[in-house]
């Protein structure tokens, strides 16, 4: 597990990642049928959020508040923030590979 | 704008090939990732997971780039995935946050599994230089030229954890020291080396799933 951007969150970090991928193992591979009908998949969606809740939830608490402070001292809130606002991560145009050249290029 | 498309065929399962791809760091050969972080997780009405990681990645310049371009061969990206368990779908969106005037390079990779159960990756970028003084086309060419190199460096990385993934879950039992597989390219030993002793620092309670089995590979 990589370490953190903050070296006092590296351990609540490294204990946050275990906790999580163990978890997320099971998530990718849901117990039951691909085709199952929207309420099935509803509840055992919320099953296995409450159970991502139980096991992680805590550690999780305790590692995103390191990594909230550190993300704030290093001035990084601020990029983060203007990043989202400038160009908010969306779908990208379908690629148009007949149209003419863009600007830049 | 440079625009860069490439897909990939892996012979494993969607749910393997996706654990694979958020384990990757750290791994021999993404050594310029200096750090990786959760900043949020939720959970969306539909039941998919979006999380955002922001990561530190360590840089060099071209040669040819004038002095002060930039004040650090680092650079802050952040990546948005979804991960949609019952469509068998994971989009991931990658952005650099910094010197964004000199290069933005925004990536899409999605893994979507095929009808006949092997993984398709799609990867898309979009390499946009605004930097001008005449060295906006180099700039592109050069990020459309270092990008295509990461993107070969990036897949073995993730078949890398993918063998590891796949060989301890062919082997149900905790596995000792020696059967440690060591797939790692020469040159990079060094880098694995520093992980695995920095790795081994951290006590872990005993194995159940594959990623404990995993993870103690990877701490001996």
């Amino acid at each position: 597990m990589a370490h953190s951007l903050s070296d006092e969150c590296t351990p609540l970090k490294h204990k946050y990642d275990s906790c999580f991928n163990a978890w997320f193992e099971g998530y990718l591979e849901p117990a039951m049928n691909v085709s199952a009908d929207p309420q099935q998949r509803e509840s055992y969606s919320k099953q296995k959020a409450a159970e991502y809740e139980e096991k992680c939830g805590k550690i999780w608490e305790d590692y995103r508040l390191c990594v909230q402070k550190a993300v704030k001292d290093k001035g990084l809130d601020t990029l983060l923030q203007q990043a989202r606002e400038e160009n908010p991560l969306t779908e990208p145009p379908p690629v148009d590979k007949s149209s003419s050249p863009s600007p830049n290029s | 704008m440079k625009i860069f498309t490439q897909s990939f065929l892996y012979d494993d399962p969607w749910s393997i090939v996706s654990l694979a791809f958020f384990l990757r760091y750290p791994n021999p050969y993404a050594a310029h990732v200096t750090s990786c972080d959760v900043i949020s997780r939720d959970f969306t009405p539909s039941g998919t997971l979006v999380t955002t990681r922001l990561i530190l990645k360590r840089g060099s310049l071209p040669r040819w780039a004038p002095q002060g371009i930039i004040s650090r061969a680092e650079s802050w990206v952040i990546e948005e995935s979804e991960v949609d368990p019952f469509g068998q779908v994971v989009k991931c969106k990658t952005k650099n946050l910094d010197h964004v005037k000199v290069m933005q390079v925004e990536e899409h990779v999605h893994f979507c599994q095929t009808p006949e159960g092997h993984t398709l990756q799609t990867t898309e970028a979009r390499i946009v230089s605004g930097f001008g003084w005449g060295l906006t086309k180099r700039i592109e060419n050069h990020g459309l030229t270092r990008f295509k190199a990461n993107v070969q460096r990036s897949r073995e990385g993730v078949s890398l954890i993918l063998n590891l993934l796949r060989q301890s879950r062919l082997q149900p039992m905790a596995l000792g020291e020696a059967d440690v597989p060591t797939p790692l390219p020469q040159g990079h030993t060094d880098a694995a080396n520093a992980h695995q002793r920095q790795a081994s620092a951290e006590q872990n309670p005993p194995p159940v799933g594959t990623w404990s089995r995993l993870k103690q590979w990877l701490r001996p």
